[in-house]
């Protein structure tokens, strides 16, 4: 039977006010928090882990700095109260729906290698610890042509490759979306947020009919199937031919190939689970309506199985999107640099619009009451806290979903001058995994962020 | 004045910048450039302190070195780019093959072919190379025609299938098969065929698509003396890949197998006649749309309120106009590849010569015909021409120090470090700003933490306020009479045509093209060990009066192109 336990009015739960001094909040693990769905959810479904990345932070306010204080302009992100069922910001009320829990004041403490110099740029330093919890590469980093690279693999990929994660085999092990094809560079580690390590990026599908036919495309009869797995055996055993002649580095980027062949031979012999395909779907100019598309796509893909981790880059770090749709004439990189609060302001908000029209489709109720945002959480993040000074301090977390009744929806966490990884580590552990640390570089943290593990 | 930085050993001076606000000053002909270096893993790692480009000093206060005997760099391993790979696919098959996705390159240190060294394929990748082979395989056999590019006998015969496999194979892997591979591959026929040896043969042809023997270029060498050299297969790859941009034509295979390719007559025999291929003007086309970083054109974005007459076709006409200029200055005339930054002429379609305001006679929306710049057309080289002009600015107002930086980087190759943390990068408009954008740059220099670095990059950028976001040509802006005077390492000059009459014949212009040519061609950034053999191009450069077509033969005879350290791990023998 289905349990449906009527959750406690979050706003009277934990109700805390903020000053200059961050609240510390320690919850009692009460069921109630944990809102619908928990009972059944654990018995019924792995959860799945998706990361939601925007472009450029927030717009800027005193806690980002001195300069930033200058200009008196409102903290329209942070919530005013702590703690469970909080009054959503203006620019969290797009995204209320889906009672996300937001945690602030979180910055990177990564360390900043003097040299090569650059390291510190927030875009490149927090692009880097926002999705692996490290620094960048030091090793070929060069801040004028832009050149960098991950030492570590992103949180989307370190979930797919879990050994904890996935316990059998799956379809695509991951999927990796975008949204707006504004690049800030042509180099192409600047218009991915999946990276597998060094020098390994996942570039996303960019448009919502290239996914559909990525993951839906009409599987092939049995007899080409045998074909192309025997053809795949050949070119396996060309590959450890050539193995032989390489260098240390070279031997790990064929290894990465190989790898990738002995998926894709698992794949074509493999049987697709049946899923009810949508029909195929157009590409919008509209990053709402975009990526409203790429949540309904991916959101079949979750509900029947044929994958547990996905990510989407709504901009790409630094985005030079033009959103003169909320009236800005400038690109964004360059408005948050010319000091626009209010045009910052408004695509801000329409980035939390976006955000939102991409989990309508997690947030649907299935024939059992419970939704798939109530099995699995999509964790949403920025590379820093503002771009007009590129500030790394209040760097935004916004998490989506209950993880089948681990995670606490709809609570507001402050944590001023925080480490970033703690948010990040709290969402690991929320899937399952079982990870002793999460951070490198003067990052590593054992500390979960408090109230939020049931 | 200009004569100034010309005079043979005249004390220039440059503004070092070492960090910002740290401006020094320095004695000698060049800026300096940071030296970069690859390490013993091959990967980059740049030198921990800059030094004055020209020196092989560690430092700047160390006496100068007798020159460091040359040492060749290590093997890389380069993944097919996108381009070289559908290349290869037309020169094998033919044209009109279906085309899927594949994998897109990236451009570390702006070039493709860095990228494809370093870079490691994604899952999609390997599956789109997967999807791509099995679909061109059955194209090719689906077309009697396309199917007698590569096999003309019946593969029913054993002798037919095993000189189909040899022959594919040699074509696509670029070397002869081991007896080993040939086995392999016939029992992939063998065993897929089912009752039609034709579908055996197909799966051949779709497993070499996808192997790595063909995807990756994995040139090592063989023991020479006290390191490596290329073999002669593996240099027919490294001369067809570089000059053509796809794998090496069955002449070019003929002559590897009588190992011809280590000689230096037979080696610039076959540069020369590679050269001389339509595919050898798109390859340097290529080269330097990488180095003028014109994929970067896609992503401009006007607001045609603004700009009336923009539009994506006008960004495409831009792109188009610097590959004629470059093959023009490059293979019609030959001669001086500087030119390319001050020649007073160009090719143009109508919207174009709208543009510049020139007459065009023959121009249409697709047709582009040369035009001469008179006296009264402000335009000289590729710095007064749309593309460079329309990248370097932003939708509402132009950027010297965007137009300044790639001056300094791209044309002088000096280097430009990054803003120091916590510097106020802002340029907003208060009430009280003063109305022009130099105004509003120079009240920006006042914070001595940012003068160093924009003294150096604003002044060279401050000589094209005469044209706007979209290249056009302007004498006010927001009501104000533009000031383009600037200056280029105390030079001071009026305008970009001032610019291009200094820079015409400025041999840090060549040294720079010779650098960027050798990292092309490289994969990777120059090793120190490897400089003599770079100054060693300059030179040739320099003595063929800057001919690119010389420099690319004088590339390929190098050393540095045809002797390899040994893969590491390895003894040499």
């Amino acid at each position: 039977m289905i349990i449906r336990s009527k959750p406690l009015s979050r706003r009277a739960f934990l109700r805390g006010t903020l000053g200059g001094v961050g609240v510390s909040l320690a919850l009692p693990a009460l069921e109630a928090m944990f809102g619908e769905g928990r009972a059944h959810a654990q018995e019924r479904r792995d959860p799945f882990f998706g990361v939601f990345y925007w472009a450029n932070g927030t717009p800027w306010h005193a806690r980002h700095g001195a300069a930033q204080a200058q200009g008196g302009y409102p903290d329209l992100w942070t919530p005013a109260a702590v703690g469970a069922g909080y009054a959503p910001s203006p620019l969290l009320e797009p995204m209320a729906r889906h009672r996300p829990t937001v945690i602030t004041g979180l910055e990177p403490h990564t360390e900043v290698p003097p040299s090569p110099p650059g390291q510190e740029d927030g875009h490149m330093r927090g692009f880097m610890v926002a999705l692996t919890g490290n620094r960048i590469r030091p090793d070929g980093f060069d801040h004028p042509s832009h050149t960098l690279t991950a030492l570590d693999p992103s949180l989307d990929q370190l979930v797919a490759k879990h050994p904890d994660f996935y316990r059998g085999p799956v379809r695509f092990r991951s999927l990796e979306v975008g949204v707006s094809r504004a690049r800030f560079h042509e180099y192409g580690h600047w218009n991915a947020i999946s990276y597998n390590g060094p020098d390994s990026t996942n570039l996303p599908v960019m448009s919502p009919s290239a996914l559909f036919d990525r993951v839906f495309s009409v599987p092939p009869g049995a007899d080409v199937v045998q074909r192309r797995a025997r053809v795949l055996d050949a070119v396996l055993a060309d590959a450890g031919r050539l193995r032989q002649r390489l260098g240390a580095r070279d031997r790990g980027r064929l290894d990465a190939h190989l790898t990738h062949v002995r998926s894709l031979q698992q794949r074509v012999e493999s049987v697709a689970p049946r899923c009810d395909a949508p029909g195929r779907p157009g590409d919008p100019e509209d990053l709402v309506d975009k990526a409203r598309l790429m949540g309904e796509l991916l959101g079949v893909a979750v509900g029947c199985g044929l994958t547990r981790v996905f990510s989407l880059m709504l901009t790409s770090p630094a985005s030079t999107h033009v959103f003169s749709n909320v009236g800005v004439p400038e690109e964004m990189h360059k408005t948050c640099h010319d000091g626009h609060w209010e045009r910052v302001r408004a695509i801000t908000h329409y980035h939390m619009q976006a955000f939102a029209a991409f989990l309508d489709a997690f947030a649907r109720p299935e024939p059992d009451g419970t939704t798939l945002l109530d099995h699995g959480l999509v964790y949403g993040t920025s590379e820093y806290g503002e771009g007009w000074q590129h500030s790394v301090k209040e760097l935004p977390v916004l998490i989506a979903g209950g993880a089948g009744g681990r995670f606490a929806r709809g609570v507001h966490v402050r944590e001023p001058d925080g480490n970033l990884c703690r948010a990040q580590l709290t969402a690991l552990r929320a899937i399952g995994l079982d990870l002793p640390s999460f951070g490198k570089s003067g990052a590593e943290t054992a500390d979960v962020l408090p109230g939020l593990l049931a | 004045m200009r004569d100034l930085r010309r005079r043979g050993g005249a004390v220039v001076i440059a503004i070092a910048v070492l960090g910002c606000g740290e401006a020094r000053l320095e004695v000698g002909a060049t800026a300096p450039a940071r030296e970069v270096e690859a390490d013993a893993d091959g990967a980059f790692a740049p030198a921990p302190a800059p030094a004055p480009d020209g020196g092989e000093a560690a430092g700047d206060a160390a006496p100068p070195r007798p020159e460091a005997p040359f040492v060749p760099g290590e093997p890389v391993m380069p993944r097919l780019t996108a381009t070289q790979y559908r290349n290869t696919l037309t020169d094998v098959f033919g044209e009109d093959l279906p085309r899927t996705p594949v994998e897109p390159d990236t451009n570390p240190y702006l070039f493709y072919s860095i990228g494809a060294a370093t870079t490691e394929v994604s899952e999609t990748g390997v599956e789109q190379y997967a999807e791509a082979a099995f679909l061109v395989a059955e194209a090719v056999f689906a077309d009697p025609a396309r199917r007698a590019r590569v096999l003309t006998c019946e593969p029913a015969d054993e002798a037919c299938l095993d000189a189909y496999v040899r022959g594919l194979g040699r074509r696509l892997f670029r070397r002869p098969l081991g007896e080993d591979e040939v086995a392999q591959w016939l029992a992939v026929a063998r065993d897929t065929a089912g009752d039609d040896p034709l579908v055996g043969a197909e799966s051949v042809l779709a497993g070499m698509l996808q192997s790595p023997a063909f995807l990756y270029r994995a040139e090592v060498g063989e023991p020479a003396g006290a390191t490596n050299r290329y073999t002669s297969w593996e240099m027919a790859a490294r001369l067809a890949f570089l000059l053509t941009d796809a794998a090496p034509d069955d002449a070019l295979l003929d002559a590897a197998a009588r190992g011809e390719l280590l000689d230096d007559a037979s080696l610039e025999a076959h540069a020369r006649r590679l050269l001389e291929t339509p595919r050898a003007r798109e390859a340097v086309q290529a080269f330097f749309a990488q180095y003028f970083d014109l994929g970067g054109l896609r992503d401009v974005d006007l607001d045609p309120a603004q700009y009336p007459g923009f539009s994506p076709g006008l960004l495409r006409a831009m792109e188009t106009e610097v590959r004629l200029l470059v093959d023009d200055v490059v293979f019609r005339r030959g001669g001086d590849v500087r030119t390319l930054f001050s020649a007073p002429r160009a090719y143009v379609n109508r919207d174009l010569a709208a543009l510049y305001g020139v007459d065009a006679p023959g121009a249409t929306a697709t047709a582009f015909v040369p035009v001469e710049f008179g006296p009264e057309t402000p335009r000289a080289g590729l710095l007064t021409l749309g593309a460079f002009l329309t990248m370097n600015a932003h939708r509402t107002e132009t950027s010297p120090t965007l137009r300044g930086k790639f001056v300094r980087e791209r044309v002088l190759c000096q280097e430009v470090p990054p803003p120091p943390p916590d510097v106020d990068l802002n340029l907003e408009r208060r009430a009280d700003s003063p109305p022009t954008l130099r105004e509003r740059l120079e009240e920006h220099r006042s914070n001595p933490t940012c003068a160093g670095c924009h003294a150096f990059i604003d002044p060279p950028g401050f000589l094209f306020e005469h044209y706007d976001s979209m290249g056009r040509y302007r004498e006010t802006a927001e009501g104000h009479p533009i000031d383009s005077s600037g200056d280029l390492d105390g030079l001071p000059l009026t305008d970009a045509l001032d610019l291009a009459d200094v820079i015409a014949d400025d041999d840090r212009v060549g040294k720079c093209i010779a650098r960027q040519l050798f990292r092309y061609a490289s994969g990777r950034l120059e090793a120190r060990a490897e400089r003599p053999a770079l100054k060693a191009l300059e030179r040739a450069f320099a003595e063929s009066g800057y001919d690119f077509r010389a420099l690319l033969v004088a590339l390929v005879l190098s050393d540095a192109f045809r002797l390899v350290a040994p893969v590491s791990g390895e003894a040499p023998q």
